[in-house]
């Protein structure tokens, strides 16, 4: 889906796979694979920040655990979906 | 021990009377790598001895007016500016039922904005959050604001003729830098933060240089206790002997030094890799030696502590050993930080909620906050600043851990069990303070002039903000 060495530690990125918004997100903390759309309004979580483990509604500030996709604050309720992701030679893969 | 007998005398002006042992500027003096002027200053000033009236920490009616007329009023401690390194960060800070969002709009500007819709009230960002906005956009109807303040858009503004959006912009606290510190202060009338602090305790707080320190933990618990009680357990070195014994073995605690500076700052120095005055004759300096409490024993590595040379002092040792280990475990260079920055105990508080530990070895701030559901509980948060390492490279904030109600702090990961264990005596106490308070007949605090000098110099800047009438915000004067 996307070479591992394209992003950097601390970078993010969506792409499109099988008709839905996954960002990829390499944190300090490992590999993790979300849904781009926020649970709330349907916003992208591209822009927002990522910190600890936390991706961060850049709209209406929603934070979601990028491990779990756990809604951790309002205006957020729901979970964002994540996605099973392996690393194959030098390649992220992602199961949707 | 140099021990003499110093001013005990029943004819000794009041406030005047000391603890008949070696004083903390004689212990400092005896220092290899000497201390620096604000270390090297005393600053008492007697204060009366009356006793404080307990209504004031068990009466909800006083806590409720304290959101009026005192919080209103002074300068708070609202986040580390590394909190919102780059423009669009944010932090929300809240205190009671007021919530800010302090934000970075360029790299030397930091607003702070009331955290509300000025449509419907929402609020635009939640509790206890931070991220980063191009806009802060209202989840309820879509209202919108620049991260500068200005109104970005009204949703179907056909409707709103009524409202101009350029007196629409986001109400602002008044915001001031100050030590790598964002504090704000809600009222368009109160001085200036360093004419709030004053001239003295601002050089003081300036030569620390604490903007080259970063949060490398952030741990928060709620304490079943009033606000002020639970500052005020922290105000002096008077209960060590009893709340932490393991600790005066190698605490200076009953001739720690107390100062005020004008209204609002005062501080207590409380040297360690001395023996209590209490326990004189009762250690010996290796027991001293082996007894000290780190704030971060991390710096210790898996090393144990040595055996004290022929002759060489607990003291003198642990100098050597700090400047040496803490130089390396934080890859910062410490070679012109004084023997007493290095060992000592600095608590200074910042009138109304914060406490800054300049020191290295326990380099510690401290926030308290009233509980808004309950004046019986506060929240309290300790924040360890390291310095920044010497390559320049600031590590990220720690993320706050907020421990439950019944947790000890030894269970915070990242937390000195030594410390946490310390927290954890002086949590136990404060619930017992504030029931007691509640079912004594007695209906005053009687506090010592000289080691309690802090808690009556608290109390007073208290007094003189309840004394004043109630002042809400005003959106309208709150505007730029």
């Amino acid at each position: 889906m996307l070479e591992a060495a394209e992003l950097p530690e601390a970078q993010k990125k969506a792409i499109e796979v099988s008709g839905k918004s996954v960002l990829i997100c390499h944190a300090p903390q490992g590999w993790f694979a979300v849904s781009n759309i926020c649970s709330h309004a349907n916003e992208k979580l591209e822009c927002g920040r990522m910190k600890h483990g936390i991706i961060v509604c850049p709209v209406h500030g929603a934070r979601f655990k990028l491990e779990t996709g756990e809604a951790m604050s309002a205006p957020a309720s729901k979970p964002i979906e994540t996605f099973e992701l392996r690393i194959v030679d030098g390649w992220v893969e992602v199961r949707v | 021990m140099n021990y003499q007998d110093r001013k005990t005398d029943k004819d000794l002006k009041a406030g005047a009377a000391r603890c008949p042992a070696i004083s903390t500027q004689d212990i400092i003096a005896q220092d290899k790598v000497q201390a620096p002027g604000w270390v090297r200053s005393e600053s008492y000033e007697y204060l009366g001895s009356e006793d404080i009236d307990t209504a004031r920490y068990i009466d909800p009616a006083f806590a409720k007016e304290e959101y009026d007329r005192l919080w209103t009023r002074t300068w708070q401690f609202a986040c580390r500016e590394e909190n919102i390194p780059g423009v669009g960060d944010y932090y929300v800070y809240d205190l009671g039922s007021y919530s800010f969002i302090v934000t970075r709009v360029s790299k030397d500007e930091v607003k702070a904005y009331y955290n509300a819709c000025l449509h419907r009230g929402t609020k635009l960002r939640a509790s206890g959050t931070d991220g980063t906005a191009s806009e802060f956009k209202c989840s309820f109807h879509g209202w919108s604001w620049n991260v500068d303040g200005s109104n970005k858009s009204v949703t179907c503004p056909w409707d709103f003729p009524h409202v101009n959006r350029d007196e629409y912009k986001l109400p602002e606290a008044r915001v001031a830098l100050l030590g790598g510190f964002v504090f704000i202060n809600m009222d368009p009338d109160a001085p200036s933060l360093e004419d709030y602090i004053g001239p003295e305790a601002l050089a003081h707080i300036k030569a620390w240089k604490l903007e080259d320190r970063y949060v490398a933990l952030h741990v928060g618990r709620r304490f079943q206790c009033n606000w002020k009680l639970n500052i005020e357990a922290f105000q002096e070195a008077y209960h060590v002997i009893q709340t932490h014994p393991q600790v005066a073995p190698s605490n200076g605690d009953a001739n720690s030094q107390y100062d005020t500076y004008g209204e609002h700052v005062n501080r207590f120095i409380s040297t360690l890799g001395v023996v209590s005055p209490h326990l004189y004759g009762k250690v010996s300096e290796q027991d001293v030696f082996d007894q000290f409490t780190l704030g971060d024993s991390s710096a210790l590595g898996g090393g144990g502590k040595p055996q004290l040379k022929e002759g060489e002092t607990a003291r003198e040792a642990m100098a050597v050993m700090f400047r040496g280990m803490f130089e390396q475990a934080f890859n910062a260079d410490l070679s012109k930080v004084s023997d007493s920055e290095l060992l000592d105990c600095f608590s200074y508080t910042i009138f109304p909620n914060l406490f800054l530990f300049p020191g290295i070895s326990l380099p510690m701030v401290y926030r308290f906050r009233p509980d808004p559901k309950d004046h019986r509980a506060s929240i309290f948060e300790v924040l360890f600043l390291r310095p920044v390492p010497k390559d320049g490279k600031r590590p990220e904030p720690a993320e706050p851990i907020m421990l439950g109600d019944n947790q000890s702090f030894t269970e915070a990961e990242g937390m000195d069990p030594g410390f946490g264990a310390i927290m954890d005596q002086d949590t136990e106490n404060l619930f017992l303070q504030q029931e007691g308070l509640e079912a004594s007949a007695k209906h005053g605090l009687t506090l010592g002039d000289y080691q309690e000098i802090r808690v009556r110099h608290f109390e007073k800047a208290v007094d003189k903000y309840m004394a004043m009438p109630p002042k809400r915000p005003d959106w309208k004067r709150a505007q730029p």
